[in-house]
């Protein structure tokens, strides 16, 4: 056999393995990697390309190392899922930098971090005073992580709107023209729904691109011709409008009649529109 | 314009709100949202039901403008 053909089929066979071997391992792997892992991840990695290149070393030896390097790992990270003391062991703990506003001298130095360093990665997550900072704590893996003071947290809709609406994830019904039954389904909506509300916005199936529905039944889309002017679903702010003007007329009524009676009810049913367009104002302002 | 005919615009615009209420409250995926427009559409039938009763009375006063 020749030398290239040689190394052809061990380099193919290694890749197929390694492959393996990372689906094996996981996603977990690539979001936060320990260092430990990290050098058992290159190691493997070295350790393949020598195999692959390397005519002189066996493979009986080759997969042999292989397969403790990176089957070591799933180990640990088995045992590391059941067991709580093993895990603090294996991964590390997470050192607190900054506690009630105030820095942690003792820990920065047992961390062997210098000021300057907790400076530039306060900095990196956008704090420039620690007294903003009411806790920051470095993570296994060597993040920092900051909680803002409470007058210093960026503002949030719940903060402004006490209930704000839920709003769950949109659904695409549409991709490259084609209808996606299930998202359809799951919304409880079907073709012939799709049919109607895309002559309603005069255009044909074919001409979408991509088309969504929002949790509330809204349906927008993108056209694969960008030229053509599509107006944004009116449905909601149109009712609201409407309950609006309705409410007005009855006010409108409860001024102009003579009947005292006929004032008490366009009164009262004013005040119940009005109650009407308070509670469902928040939901169809979007 | 008379003022039954005002009125019956208005009965009209009732109607509209009441079904687009009913269509939200179908097609919301969330169950607050779903139960807010539905509380909506029960409340707009009892204003829907004090105006038609006005409405009878209206025509029964001016019965020149019956069915106008």
């Amino acid at each position: 056999m020749p030398i290239w053909l040689e190394t052809a089929i061990r380099s193919i066979c290694i890749l197929i393995g390694l492959f393996v071997i990372t689906r094996i391992l996981g996603k977990k792997q690539l979001s936060k990697l320990s260092f430990f892992e990290y050098i058992v991840g290159i190691t493997v990695g070295d350790i393949a390309g020598t195999m692959s290149v390397d005519l002189g070393i066996s493979l009986q030896e080759g997969i042999t190392s292989i397969l403790i390097w990176s089957l070591f790992p799933v180990a640990v990270a088995r045992l590391s899922l059941r067991n709580k003391k093993f895990r603090d062991f294996v991964e590390g703990n997470s050192t607190v930098f900054i506690k009630n506003g105030k820095i942690l001298e003792e820990n920065l130095k047992r961390e062997k971090y210098t000021v300057d360093e907790l400076l530039e990665q306060l900095r990196k997550k956008d704090v420039f005073r620690v007294a903003d900072v009411e806790f920051a704590v470095l993570e296994p893996n060597g993040d920092l992580n900051v909680l803002l003071k409470r007058e210093k947290q960026p503002l949030t809709v719940g903060d402004v709107f006490p209930n704000p609406p839920r709003e769950k994830e949109p659904q695409t019904v549409i991709m490259d023209g084609m209808i996606l039954d299930e998202p359809l389904a799951t919304m409880g909506l079907g073709r012939g729904w799709l049919k109607e509300q895309l002559d309603k916005q005069g255009v044909a199936i074919e001409n979408v691109f991509l088309a969504q529905v929002d949790s509330y039944g809204q349906l927008t889309i993108d056209l694969y011709d960008d030229k053509i002017q599509i107006a944004e679903p009116q449905e909601k702010k149109l009712l609201l409008a409407a309950m609006k003007k309705v409410q007005a007329d009855l006010e409108l009524y409860a001024l102009q009649t003579n009947s005292e009676e006929a004032k008490a009810l366009y009164e009262r049913n004013a005040a119940e529109m009005a109650e009407l367009v308070q509670k469902v104002e928040p939901l169809l302002r979007n | 314009m008379t003022v039954a005919s005002q009125v019956k615009q208005t009965l009209a615009s009732l109607k509209g709100i009441h079904a687009g209420l009913q269509q939200l409250a179908l097609t919301s995926q969330d169950e607050t949202a779903q139960r807010t427009f539905h509380e909506a559409m029960l409340a707009t039938e009892e204003i829907i039901a004090d105006i038609k009763d006005r409405i009878g009375r209206l025509e029964f006063e001016e019965p020149q403008y019956h069915g106008k």
